[in-house]
């Protein structure tokens, strides 16, 4: 029907399957992300870390390049757990910065107009809501964090051969459960800011406050206590500490493991409830 | 109530719902049954209109009894209640920052219509409701009336079965009022979805509704089928005589109007369908009566607005 028309129809066509529709505002929610070129440039800085990376395992395999700028194979000391250790890093710090970015917009701007009655006036639950947004983060942060490291490991293992990808699994299991752990937890705490603290700059600040403030603070308490328990609020000592052991390097602070997977558990029930709490089509006065 | 063409289930159904909110009580074992094209649910603030409506939507959990919409229980298919409903919030509700026709095709996607037909229904649908020229301007700039349009359009894009809406004339100018209702009217002459209207304001009600629900703190004051007063045409008509007349009386019964008398030379007469006012006119000329004033009026939804809510508790 032409739009000049100005007449109304019921629709008869094809609908879409029920349990794709919380992908409808992951697309929607990613296609506002990528509309920023500023946000897009930072996006493609942030998937350097693995770009060198492969670029490093490729170069230090390819002994005649080597040869060619003056090196030898052990130019890096060989490539040791304590290289893949350090890319870790180099990924999981960027992907913090795009969650910070892109969060406090995802929920905050539906929950500012009242625009969640709208979608859960549809046959969209809070958990399809959630889920929904989550999965932006876990698209966004994927690629330049768990797919990159695992891309580099079985470069690595491929280009070693030697059964070398079996004698190091725990690098590649570092990756994958250290990173999606790291994912979840920061889009988990992201959302729940944003789905608290309405204005934007005030949601990134309070991001930054939770993980480095609580991080200097529990440090603190650490200081004065003379022990580890302060670790217990610090997230980013918990997801080191929990991303080490996988790797079987050393952790820091005298908590044991397990403490750390509490704080990161405790840290995800903790925005599960204050979403919950906030997620309302309507607000409730009791 | 209306019953249902083709065995067609009922289009709202209330088993005793009863709705609790903190400790209070906001509906208070509903008990209905609606079919018709058009529901409306009148109420003063604070009656349950809005609390009813979120209810239907699963905002808010039944403490006790039931609702069942185009025969599907509340309790357990919620989300295929909601996949047939098209929801106008009252309050404001957009996504400010985008545009029009990006959020109504959002809301059509999540309705479940494939991206192109989303695209091509929104763009319908903000033609439709009168928002054609200004469907690329984000919603976040729009004055309240054109807010009010694009909720309605993004109520409607996906062609729901049933149409919810929650005070739609707030906050409009009476042109912008005139048009909603007229809009919200074609919809329902249509045929193909069902509209219920929340209002605190009567004539948007009785000009929409065929069908209307009372509601006086939280519980059901009056129920009233519109379409069948209408159909059934009584008329109602006052009449002051210069005097009062036995004879006038028993003449007008004589034509089958059933006669009350309100106070010594007023009359309140009910007319049958085939009873034109000229008849009284020449009944009184005959009798050498004669009539002061004759205001024909049928029992308005203001009456029964006003009956029901001075009723059980008196005053409004």
């Amino acid at each position: 029907m032409a739009v000049y028309e100005r007449i109304w129809r019921r629709y008869d066509g094809s609908l879409t399957p029920l349990r794709w529709r919380p992908a409808v505002i992951t697309k929607y929610a990613l296609a506002e992300a990528f509309s920023s070129r500023i946000f897009a440039a930072f996006y493609v800085l942030c998937l350097l870390p693995t770009a060198i990376g492969v670029f490093l395992v490729y170069l230090s395999h390819n002994v005649s390049l080597l040869e060619q700028i003056g090196l030898t194979k052990e130019f890096m000391g060989g490539l040791t757990a304590v290289f893949f250790q350090f890319l870790f890093l180099w990924q999981a710090l960027p992907a913090f910065f795009v969650a910070v970015i892109v969060s406090p917009s995802l929920i905050a701007a539906d929950i500012s107009n009242n625009a969640l009655s709208l979608y859960l006036g549809r046959p969209i639950d809070r958990r399809d809501y959630v889920l929904g947004k989550m999965a932006v983060l876990f698209l966004l942060l994927s690629p330049i964090t768990w797919i990159g490291g695992l891309l580099i490991f079985i470069l690595q293992a491929y280009l070693e051969g030697n059964g070398w990808g079996f004698e190091n699994w725990r690098i590649g299991a570092a990756y994958l459960v250290g990173h999606i752990t790291w994912i979840v937890v920061i889009s988990l705490l992201t959302l729940a800011i944003s789905a608290w603290v309405r204005f934007k700059p005030a949601a990134r600040g309070a991001l930054f406050g939770i993980i480095f403030i609580l991080a200097g603070f529990a440090q603190a308490i650490n200081a004065v206590t003379n022990t580890s328990v302060g670790d217990l609020i610090n997230l980013t000592r918990a997801i080191y500490n929990v991303v080490m052991s996988i790797f079987g390097g050393p952790t820091h602070g005298d908590l044991p493991i397990a403490l750390n997977w509490f704080t990161l558990a405790a840290t995800c029930v903790l925005s599960i409830w204050m979403l919950h709490r906030k997620l309302r089509a309507h607000e409730v006065v009791s | 109530m209306t019953q249902p063409p083709n065995h067609e289930p009922p289009v709202l159904e209330l088993d005793g719902l009863t709705v609790e909110l903190g400790r209070r009580t906001i509906l208070d074992r509903l008990e209905a049954s609606f079919s018709g094209r058009a529901i409306g649910l009148l109420g003063p603030n604070g009656a349950g209109k809005t609390t009813l409506l979120r209810t239907l939507l699963g905002f808010y959990r039944p403490s006790a009894g039931g609702a069942k919409v185009f025969g599907r229980k509340l309790a357990t298919e919620g989300k295929q209640i909601r996949a047939e409903i098209g929801y106008m919030p009252e309050s404001d509700a957009y996504i400010s920052n985008i545009t029009a026709v990006h959020f109504v095709r959002l809301m059509a996607e999540l309705s479940g219509l494939p991206s192109e037909a989303a695209l091509e229904r929104a763009h319908e649908a903000l033609f439709y409701v009168g928002l054609g020229e200004a469907r690329y301007r984000k919603v976040g700039t729009f004055s309240t009336g054109m807010k009010q349009m694009v909720k309605l359009a993004q109520a409607l894009v996906h062609g729901p079965r049933l149409l919810m809406l929650d005070e739609p004339t707030n906050g409009l100018d009476p042109p912008a009022r005139k048009r909603m209702i007229d809009l919200v009217s074609d919809i329902r002459d249509r045929g193909t979805s069902r509209i219920i209207l929340s209002s605190h304001l009567l004539g948007d009600v009785e000009t929409v509704c065929d069908e209307v629900l009372i509601l006086k703190r939280g519980a059901i004051a009056d129920s009233c089928d519109l379409e069948a007063d209408r159909r059934a045409n009584k008329s109602f008509v006052e009449v002051d005589l210069e005097a009062p007349s036995d004879d006038f009386d028993r003449a007008v019964a004589a034509l089958g109007c059933e006669v009350a008398s309100l106070e010594p030379g007023r009359l309140k007469l009910v007319m049958p369908a085939d009873l034109s006012t000229r008849s009284l006119w020449t009944t009184a000329d005959e009798l050498g009566v004669g009539i002061r004033r004759l205001d024909l009026k049928r029992d308005s939804l203001q009456d029964i607005f006003m009956r029901a809510m001075e009723d059980n508790h008196g005053g409004v």
